[in-house]
């Protein structure tokens, strides 16, 4: 088993040295230098205490959804329908600040109101791909491309409709809430430590419920085998909506929080992508919610070093976007070659 | 004045613009189904329409040829195909995650690339009108169907070529047994590999003409991430259509008139709230996605890979 694990480790090392030499020769054909790109990168990602701030501002919803999502691969489940969940629960977040704007209730209240709310949206858009799959037939990835257009739709109507800017509304989003309806941040820092405590609870959470607890040991069991399962009695398609509900208060978490500590308001593209980019974390870390932290933390520095990439280096901020793809797939690559490994010794 | 959009010039204006628009949904919607009839959900189809969108564009920009643009767009897509049908084929990787990490790859390198290569946007003469004699000059319809460019009729000529391959030929007969049931396929010599081989590289050559359908038929320009979602909305059409062919076609021309008709109430500033204009096509989908649940059956095999039994 040791053995096993640490063949696995040298495998995932060799394929991240080889999706680092593959981008490395894209970069020469581009004619820009790799090295210079790389060094730019860490030094636009820890390179300053401002800037190590703003990966943890992209590593919070990123983990928030990643921890989501391993709950629904356990119980077996394509949630797809993710961003469709961040962005509910940033509607969410903003439909409950909207309803107190001119409330004499403490700031406290209701931003932790306006988070629970958030979560309650996101679970409440899950429960829907959940119901089209277990009531309707409908697997859940098309059903969740189905509600993620939906939820942008959503998102549209409300900016430019009853939620609409004074004046004129537009793609900048809705007016910006009061100052003292987002969470602290540091000094000079955009950071909240309320929203990285956030984060790390939910990932805590996720761990202990799929380590060690009865319930995450029945969800991984109608992961593994949904029809044995349901042979030895699980109500399988209860534990399939609690997984969706699990996984969308969490989504809806990290949507809330780029309401109430990111941007302040409602914008069109406000789940920035983390769902597409937590599907990602969690098959690379292969479902161990151990991992999910680094890794996590890893593609939220790959995406703020590449800011400065286009200012320094004439190279676009994509670059962080071709190295987490080409990074999974040399993963997969590299386990497909080692389990040919194993299965000839 | 909403009566303005009932006039007969408008009509014909919205209908020929809806049966324009549907065209990257067709290539890519069909190459998926292609894909999926045999088992393979190819969720990187909008990263492959990316690249293609790009590479058809900065050919034809640099060499002035349209016709080497659409090539680069094939041979960009089958490519991508390649490489998603060895991860999913010969590696059996979960597919959905390879799709999306396709996606990522398509999408980051086609604007690294555009970043590069171009840096601003620039636009070409795109493919010209192409009109039939004789039908093109037919009242109202020929200017609906008889007066576009030469990629819309590829469009709908690839339906029907799609339906009489996967129902009346022996390949489709082979695509929908190793789709259904590979391990009874290869019982009976049908190598499910080569097959998957197959349907993915064609689907991925499709997507790249869906791309290069944006950039050098319909729009003319490239911009980043141009093709915003249309990809994933290809994957779904599948889905709506039930794996058919014609009932990808249904849910492409339903997409792309309503789009048509929401772009056109905007040309025409016709007082409908914009938030209603903009929401159509979401609105559709759900009523689709509602109308379809319990309605069909997914290729059984489909997402599952395959391994022969010793």
């Amino acid at each position: 088993m040791l053995k096993g694990r640490l063949s696995g480790f040298v495998f995932q090392l060799l394929a991240f040295v080889l999706a680092l030499v593959f981008v490395s020769l894209i970069l020469i054909a581009a004619k820009a230098s790799p090295m210079e790109a790389y060094k730019n990168m860490i030094t636009g990602s820890v390179g300053s205490m401002r800037k190590f701030a703003e990966v943890l501002v992209t590593f919070v919803p990123l983990l928030l959804v990643t921890a989501g999502l391993l709950i629904t691969f356990s119980a077996g489940l394509w949630n797809i329908g993710v961003e469709g969940q961040i962005v509910l629960g940033a509607i969410g977040t903003a439909w409950v600040f909207r309803q107190f704007v001119d409330s004499t209730l403490p700031a406290g209240l209701i931003i932790t109101l306006a988070i629970f709310g958030g979560m309650a949206f996101g679970a409440l858009w899950a429960s829907f791909a959940g119901a089209l799959k277990t009531f309707g037939g409908v697997n859940e990835i098309f059903g969740g491309l189905g509600l993620n257009f939906v939820s942008t739709a959503l998102t549209l109507y409300l900016i430019f409709g009853p939620w609409k800017r004074e004046g004129v509304a537009s793609m900048s989003g809705t007016e910006p809430f009061p100052d003292h309806f987002s969470l602290p941040q540091l000094p000079d820092l955009r950071i909240s430590l309320w929203a990285l405590g956030i984060a790390l609870v939910g990932v805590v959470i996720v761990y202990f419920i799929l380590q060690g607890t009865y319930f995450g040991l029945k969800l991984k069991a109608v992961g593994k085998n949904f029809r044995a399962a349901y042979l030895l009695g699980i109500p399988t398609w209860q534990y399939s909506m609690y997984s969706f509900l699990i996984c969308g208060a969490l989504a809806g978490a990290a949507g809330a929080i780029q309401v109430a500590a990111v941007y302040h308001r409602l914008i069109p593209s406000i789940s920035s992508g983390y769902g597409y980019l937590g599907l990602m974390v969690a098959m690379l870390i292969n479902y161990q919610a151990v991992w999910a932290i680094p890794v996590a933390l890893f593609f939220a520095a790959l995406n703020i070093g590449s800011i400065q990439l286009p200012i320094v280096m004439k190279l676009d901020s994509s670059l962080a976007g071709v190295l987490q793809g080409v990074l999974v797939l040399f993963v997969l690559l590299m386990e497909g070659v080692r389990q040919k490994f194993v299965k000839k010794a | 004045m909403i009566t303005d959009l009932f006039s007969a010039t408008v009509l014909i204006g919205i209908l020929a613009s809806g049966i324009r628009l549907a065209t990257p949904y067709l290539y890519a919607a069909i190459g998926e189904t292609f894909g999926q009839k045999s088992g393979v959900l190819n969720l990187g189809v909008e990263g492959q329409m990316l690249l293609g969108c790009f590479a058809a564009f900065y050919v034809a920009l640099t060499t002035g040829n349209l016709w080497l643009g659409l090539l680069a767009a094939m041979v960009v897509g089958a490519l991508m195909g390649l490489a998603m049908a060895y991860v999913t084929v010969n590696l059996q990787a979960q597919q959905g995650i390879s799709g999306i990490g396709f996606y990522l790859f398509g999408l980051g390198m086609s604007e690294l690339l555009f970043q590069r290569l171009m840096g601003t946007v620039e636009t070409v003469k795109g493919f010209p009108k192409l009109s039939i004699p004789v039908l093109s000059g037919i009242p109202g319809v020929g200017e609906i169907f008889f007066n576009q460019n030469i990629l819309v009729y590829g469009a709908y000529l690839l339906v029907p070529l799609a339906w009489f391959v996967l129902n009346k030929t022996t390949l489709g007969l082979k695509i929908r047994s190793v789709g259904e049931n590979p391990d009874a396929a290869d019982s009976l010599g049908v190598s499910v590999a080569r097959v998957r081989y197959f349907t993915i590289i064609l689907g991925g050559t499709l997507s790249g003409i869906a791309g290069a359908s944006l950039s050098i038929a319909l729009l003319n320009v490239f911009q980043q991430n141009m093709t915003s979602g249309l990809g994933f909305i290809a994957v779904a059409l599948v889905y709506f259509g039930a794996w058919r062919p014609f009932g990808v076609l249904g849910g492409a021309l339903l997409f792309s008139m309503v789009n048509s008709l929401q772009l056109w109430i905007q040309v025409l500033g016709i007082p409908v709230p914009s938030d209603i204009a903009v929401m159509m096509p979401y609105v559709l989908t759900i009523l689709v996605l509602v109308a379809t649940v319990s309605r069909v059956r997914a290729p059984s095999a489909l997402t599952k890979p395959f391994e022969r039994e010793n």
